[in-house]
């Protein structure tokens, strides 16, 4: 019996541990950051990483910020060394997983700025998933020049 | 039957040997051939990858910045030039890679004789919105070193393919989902290597993505002192 109710209780907090983060909050947003640019660029770049501790995927599917008039979930590809963009519809996130959005990759493309932002301002954007749930996170714009790129934790830069 | 086919494994092996022989000597004789005297001088391991087999002469070619200031060939001899082709509607490669030149630039001030020789240059290679005054600011917020430069097709097709830096516009191609008509809002594809030119302005080496400013700054230092040691030779 005793084995069988410490058996039960290890169940319970293991199950526990994967369905939600210490909180009991389903889906986290970590790191929001947006990419420093020159003041007359309209168009900038927004970071972050969505954690997943549901069960069941989740969907982005829309995200908006006041201090934008459009923002789109768009990818940086590589195809040998040229690069270009795409759009994305969404973003799955699949269950107890991660998805990091950052430079070099998948990116929140924030475009015509209402006002010119500099390091150190605060940007509030609404990330909307499928299921209707909305996320309020607020991105402080810095610098990524010692972000690196998107692969860099694939490249072994010792061996040159 | 077995003593047969050991004959054919002999005859064969001695067959491939004459061949390998004969390549080696042939590919040797030929790499250790080269027009004139200039003496081939191995480049260190660290700075082998970063670097053009045979530096290629550039030929001449005008582009524009601010203030109606043109730069050729000629602005780029004297100076090591790092050059970087994208557009300033580029909200993330664009900025990550000059934050990361501007960056390397920095690091590259412990050494001011190489730090002294240095000049970055951002082409844009969408001369339809971005105008040589927007360049101007966009490059010198990275550091002061970069200079903003674009030019009509033709002109920049006649430098960056010197340089295979392809590049594509695409002018159906939204950067907002769904839109039909991007009018201005179209995307750009482009190089995402960054270019290294000698002072003698022949395109030397090249840092392709994904790179880092201390990799950027430390090997850049060692091709500096490569390069002037075997110049001196």
């Amino acid at each position: 019996m005793k084995v069988f109710l410490k058996t039960l209780i290890a169940l319970m907090l293991g199950l526990a541990g994967l369905n939600a983060s210490a909180d009991g909050v389903d889906v986290k947003i970590l790191d929001p950051w947006v990419l420093a640019a020159p003041p007359s660029v309209k168009t900038l770049a927004a970071y972050l990483e969505i954690k997943n501790y549901g069960g069941n995927p989740r969907i982005l599917t829309n995200v908006s910020s006041p201090a934008f008039d459009q923002v789109s979930i768009h990818r940086s590809v590589m195809h040998g060394n040229m690069v270009h963009m795409e759009h994305l519809k969404d973003l799955t996130i699949p269950p107890r997983a991660s998805v990091a959005l950052k430079p070099g990759g998948l990116h929140l493309m924030l475009m015509d700025a209402k006002k010119p932002l500099k390091i150190g301002d605060q940007v509030p954007m609404t990330l909307t998933f499928q299921s209707g749930e909305k996320i309020e996170v607020t991105a402080v714009v810095r610098s990524g020049q010692m972000e690196g790129m998107e692969g860099h934790q694939h490249m072994n830069h010792s061996g040159h | 039957m077995n003593n047969q086919r050991g004959v054919l494994t002999r005859r064969s092996l001695a067959i491939l040997l004459a061949i390998a022989v004969v390549s080696t000597v042939v590919v040797t004789a030929f790499i250790g051939w080269r027009p004139g005297n200039e003496a081939v001088v191995k480049p260190p391991e660290e700075i082998e990858d970063y670097l053009f087999w045979q530096a290629k002469e550039l030929t001449d070619f005008k582009l524009t910045g601010a203030d109606s200031k043109t730069l050729g060939l000629n602005d780029l001899k004297g100076k090591w030039s790092f050059i970087f082709f994208g557009y300033v509607h580029c909200p993330d490669v664009c900025p990550l890679t000059m934050g990361i030149m501007g960056q390397a630039f920095k690091l590259m001030e412990k050494n001011p004789a190489a730090y002294q020789e240095v000049q970055g240059i951002f082409v844009s290679v969408d001369p339809k919105r971005d105008t040589p005054e927007l360049l101007k600011e966009y490059a010198s917020y990275f550091s002061n070193k970069f200079t903003g430069v674009t030019g009509e097709t033709a002109q920049l097709d006649a430098f960056s393919r010197q340089m295979s830096a392809l590049y594509t516009i695409h002018p159906k191609e939204a950067q907002k989902p769904g839109d039909t008509n991007p009018g201005d809002n179209y995307l750009v594809t482009h190089s995402s290597t960054i270019f290294l030119i000698d002072p003698q302005g022949r395109l030397y080496g090249r840092f392709p993505p994904p790179q880092l400013p201390q990799e950027i700054a430390e090997v850049f230092i060692k091709i500096r002192t490569f390069y002037n040691e075997r110049e001196k030779k």
